[in-house]
Formats: C-alpha cells, structure tokens, sequence
C-alpha cells in the first residue's frame, strides 16, 4: 500500500500548433484513493489522461502506474488501466452486450469468461434489459455506464475516467457518482477528471487544481478550503443601495475586506463566531437592516475563483484538439 | 456459499498487478502466446468490423448500385458503339473493368471506417486495451477483404446475367483473388487518407478525384487503341490497366495472337500477372508501411 498506484512527475506535452497543454504537471495518487483533476476546459486535465493511460506520449516527465512505466512499457500498463469517459468511446452500432465482450476478448479473457463478465457487468449497471440494444439507442446515462462497464471488464486495479459525468442529467450523475464510490471501495485507485467542483468534493480523497497545464494547487477539500478561510458569511439586503452602506459599515471586520455581488456582501474570515456577531453589531448601528444571512464553509468555487482570478465554468475552448 | 453481499462486492473486486501481469513465467508465457493474441485480436476486429456491415445494408447495396449502373449502362447503351473488341462480346470485355472498379471503391470502406472509428473516439478504446497494436488494421483488411469479395462476386453474377461468359472458370477465380489483393493494397492508402482527414465526408471527397482518373484513364471500360499517344502511353502502364489485363486475359484463357495483341497490348497472362503481382506488392510495402506508421504515430 506504500507506493502510490499513480505518479507523474514534470510531464511536459506540447502539440504540434505549439499550444503548451502540460507545462510540467505532477501529482501522485495513492493505491484505494480517488484523486480528482480539477480544471476548466482546455486546462489539460484530458491531456494529463491521455498521457497516463498511454495513448500519448510526453515531450517530457515521468509517469508510472502501478509501478510501471507508461512511456517505456505500455502494453504491461494497458493491462493494468481502464479507461472510460469523454476519450473512450462505445461503439454504437454494436449492441450493449457486444460491446463488453468484444472488450473483453481484446482483454484476452477466453470466450466463457468475456460473456459472463458481460452478464454480470450488464446486471450491475442496470443495463440487461437493454442489452441487445444498439448502443446507439441508449440515453446518455446509460451509454456512460456502458462506457464504465467496458472499463472494469478486465478488473483493473487502476481506472483513469476522463469527466465521467459532464453533459448528464443530474439523475444519471448521481447514479454514476454511486457506482464510483462502490468501485473505490472495492479497492480501486481512481483518478478522475471534472469541471464539476461538486463532483470533486463528493469523491475525491484529493484535490489537484489544474490550470493553463500546470497544478495550482492540492491537497483535500477541505485542505483547500482552508486556504480561503475557514467561514464565509454571506449578508443579503433589501435592495443594492442598502448593500453599498453595508459594505462601506464592514470595512474594518474580518482580515480581507468584504465583497459586494449585487444585493449580498460576502464577508470571508478565519474566525466566524466573532466576526458575525460584529457584523450583526456594526449593520445594527448603521441602521441597515438584514434580509438574510448565511454562514458556510467556502465551496470549491470560490476556492477555484481565489485560486485562478475567474471562475471554473468560464474558459469555454476546445475541449479535445488544440 | 457466499452471501449476495460479498458476491456483490466481488463482481467489482480489481485484480492486484500481480494478479494481471504475473510472475516473470506468467509474463514469459504471454509472450508464448502473442502470435495466437495477435491473431485473435485481428480476428475479434475483423468480426466486430463485418457485424457494423451487416448492420448498416443499406450501405453495402448502395456500394453496389453504382457499379451495377455502370454494367448495365455499358452493356446497353455504350457497348453497341465501342470498337476494336477483336470478336469478343464487349459485356465479356468489361466485367473484368468494372470488378477492378468496384474493387478499389470498395477498399475506401477502409478508409472511411478508419476515420469515423477515430472521430468517434473508439481507437483511443482499442489503444488502452493490452491488445495486439496491428489487429486494427488487420482487423480491417481481412472484413473490408470479405465485403469487398461479396461485391466483387455479385456484381460478376449480375454481368452473367446481361451476357458475361469467361473462357475459363479457373481462370475467373484467380482473377477476382488477383484483384482483391490488388484492392487490398489500395485500401492502405485509403488508411493513410482515413487517418488524416477530419472527416468521414473528407475521405469520401478524396476518393472520387484519384479513382476516377485512374479507372477511366485505363483499358478497364474501352480499349485504349484510339486514345491519343500521350493518354494511351500513361494508359496502358498504370497500374489499373495492368491489374484490369491481367483479370481480362485470365477470363478470357486461351485467344489468339492477335487478339492478344489488340486487347492486351501483346502481352501473355502470366506476364500480366507477375506485373499485377509487383504492383500489389509494391503499394502494400510503401503504403502498408506508411499506415503503419502513421496509425503508431497517432500516440504523439
């Protein structure tokens, strides 16, 4: 359990148009976790992928999994990888079940083995009644779980799924996010790519926030939580006049100074319980009275917005060329 | 028996490394196996392959509609005026033409399918699986080989229909292995084309410009007697020609001299067939080659 299943160190890959997708990333994920790769589109999180799982190579940097080099021997790590998500793709004119035991037998299982993997895959993601189906007839949640299923045909110890949930319905998210969280505790190292900082912090046992290809920064969740402070409270007035006098009153209270969206001021501290009741105590004797108030840990977003200076959902580029 | 709920865990339960790549003697015996690996995985694809064919008809017998056009649109309404068939009934004349036609058409299949598979992301799939790197390309040799067979031989039977009579069957058989191979070797550079373009609807624009010229610049439709000197110079050494004579003079068996002389510029069979032979070997080394490489350097 002590050497990590996943590690890169320093990769380096620029594309053939010069665009710097990885300008020197590392990260590492130990054996039974779950890594999340945090970042917009075109940060270079599918990249970063890419190169793991073999089907790119760097300019330059390191990489290992489970021991094995990815640039060196890539066949031995092609058997020890699954790979789904955005990259990996099902094939939609063969039906569900031929799909798995068509990965199966390039996985080398002898013909029994390939179709009873299949059945068993199938019944596990709820896909056996539409198994005899084209998978071009299934629903976007259902073609990611076949998608996932074709990745754990051969039981690998290691699985790389690039955005499993981006472009499904919240419904379809949740069932995936489960069956996620069952496979980790199996006993699979996952390192898992998203835009979603919800996603991140619902599976993730660590976090890397990647950028313009490079790692700006890690660490938990609530590691980076913490780095924002520990307590955000979030004040809404009765109209933007109201709120402009709230924040000029809450200039002085906590270390960085308040922040004004629209009718709400965001007041970010180390020390909640004191600064809210200052803040109670200084809009009192202004006479600005309070419409609401909401007092919550920092979400990833703001780690995200304090992080990089805009917001994840933002930078909208092509995702795969470039 | 184990309760559901460890049976349940189970069927998720990843192998160790170990497990998967084995001792040294596991990873020895691998490698005892990878000839039979290469062969299974080649023949998986080549399965998964002729099971999208069968399940798009529509495209196959449309692959097939025009070449059957061309047969009957020859026979009857052009074959009347062509000339310079020394006695041989021009529908005998031009099935051989039109096979090798449909042939290299049909070994654009590869090609197309080379790229929709890229685009669609499925050949980043196959490249994280431990299978054999060549049975992609394997896989679509061998089921466009097999579609292009089918067509090849339904379109010869649609030719007996309106007339088709070859002088030898033996030497019909070895005709149509000629010009598979022959398409074959075509096929690779439709590959190179599949995997450069951006599109299915790209590989589809290139193929019409290099196969036209070099199916109709040929003796496959017409003689290439009353061609001027330049065209007729180009015509009767391109490959098409060679591959079409060769296919034409097993046809027809035994003809006289002069026949031979006024329909396969004098040369004998076996002649053609070696020549048809090198051509076939040729592209396959240069353009295999380049494919090879170039589906390789998908990873950079």
């Amino acid at each position: 359990m002590s050497a990590p299943a996943v590690v890169a160190e320093d990769l380096v890959k620029t594309y053939k148009g010069g665009v710097r997708a990885l300008g020197g990333v590392s990260l590492a994920v130990e054996a039974g976790t779950v890594l999340g790769l945090l970042g917009p589109n075109g940060a270079g999180k599918t990249t970063a992928v890419r190169v793991l799982t073999t089907l790119l190579r760097p300019d330059s940097g390191r990489a290992e999994v489970a021991g094995v080099d990815v640039v060196a021997h890539p066949d031995a790590v092609r058997r020890l990888i699954g790979l789904a998500g955005q990259n990996a793709a099902v094939d939609e004119n063969l039906t569900g079940r031929e799909n798995l035991q068509l990965v199966g037998k390039l996985n080398h299982l002898t013909r029994p083995d390939a179709v009873d993997r299949a059945g068993v895959l199938l019944d596990r993601f709820g896909l056996t009644e539409a198994a005899g189906r084209r998978a071009k007839t299934y629903s976007g949640g259902m073609r990611r779980r076949l998608d996932l299923a074709a990745a754990l045909v051969a039981r690998a110890p290691v699985l790389f799924l690039d955005e499993p949930t981006t472009g499904l319905d919240p419904r379809s998210r949740v069932d995936l996010w489960a069956i996620i969280e069952e496979l980790v505790e199996a006993g699979t190292t996952v390192l898992l790519t998203t835009q979603y900082l919800e996603e991140a912090d619902r599976l993730a046992d660590q976090i890397c926030v990647i950028d313009h290809g490079k790692v700006i920064a890690e660490g938990t969740s609530a590691q980076l939580k913490s780095r924002m402070g520990a307590t955000i409270i979030e004040i809404r007035l009765g109209g933007e006049q109201l709120a402009i006098r709230a924040e000029t009153a809450l200039e002085q209270i906590g270390e960085v100074p308040p922040v004004r969206d629209g009718e709400t001021v965001r007041v970010t501290t180390q020390d909640g319980p004191a600064v809210l009741s200052q803040v109670v105590g200084s809009l009192n004797d202004v006479n600005v009275p309070i419409a609401g108030l909401v007092v919550r840990e920092p979400s990833l977003d703001d780690v995200f917005l304090a992080l990089t200076g805009h917001v994840a959902e933002d930078e909208s580029t092509e995702r795969r060329s470039a | 028996m184990s309760s559901p709920v460890t049976e349940k865990s189970e069927q998720l339960r990843p192998k160790t490394a170990e497990e998967l790549l084995g001792s040294a003697a596991g990873a020895a015996s691998h490698n005892g196996h990878r000839i039979a690996y290469t062969i299974s995985d080649a023949l998986a694809m080549a399965g998964r392959n002729l099971l999208r064919l069968l399940r798009s008809p529509d495209q196959v017998v449309f692959s097939l509609l025009s070449p059957i056009m061309f047969t009957l649109l020859f026979r009857y309404v052009f074959g009347g005026a062509i000339g310079g068939l020394q006695g041989v009934d021009y529908v005998t004349y031009l099935v051989p033409g039109i096979a090798v036609q449909t042939a290299i058409f049909s070994a654009g299949t590869t090609g197309f399918g080379l790229c929709d598979d890229l685009q669609k992301g499925f050949i980043d799939r196959l490249r994280s699986l431990p299978m054999a790197r060549s049975a992609v390309l394997a896989g679509r040799a061998m089921a466009d080989s097999l579609n292009n067979l089918v067509q090849v031989v339904i379109l010869i039977l649609v030719g007996v229909a309106v007339g088709f009579r070859p002088q030898s069957f033996a030497g019909l058989v070895l005709g149509v292995v000629l010009l598979l191979g022959f398409a074959l070797s075509i096929s690779f550079i439709f590959a190179i084309v599949g995997m450069s373009v951006s599109s299915v609807e790209a590989v589809n624009a290139a193929t019409f410009p290099v196969v036209f010229p070099l199916t109709f610049a040929s003796s496959a439709f017409v003689p290439t007697s009353t061609m001027p000197g330049w065209l007729k110079a180009f015509a009767d050494h391109q490959p098409v020609s060679v591959v079409v004579n060769a296919v034409r003079s097993l046809v027809l068996g035994d003809i006289t001299p002069q026949m031979r002389e006024g329909l396969l510029g004098g040369q004998g069979t076996v002649s053609l067939v070696l020549q048809s032979l090198a051509w076939t070997a040729g592209f396959t080394l240069v353009f295999g080659w380049i494919a090879v490489r170039k589906y390789r350097r998908l990873a950079s």
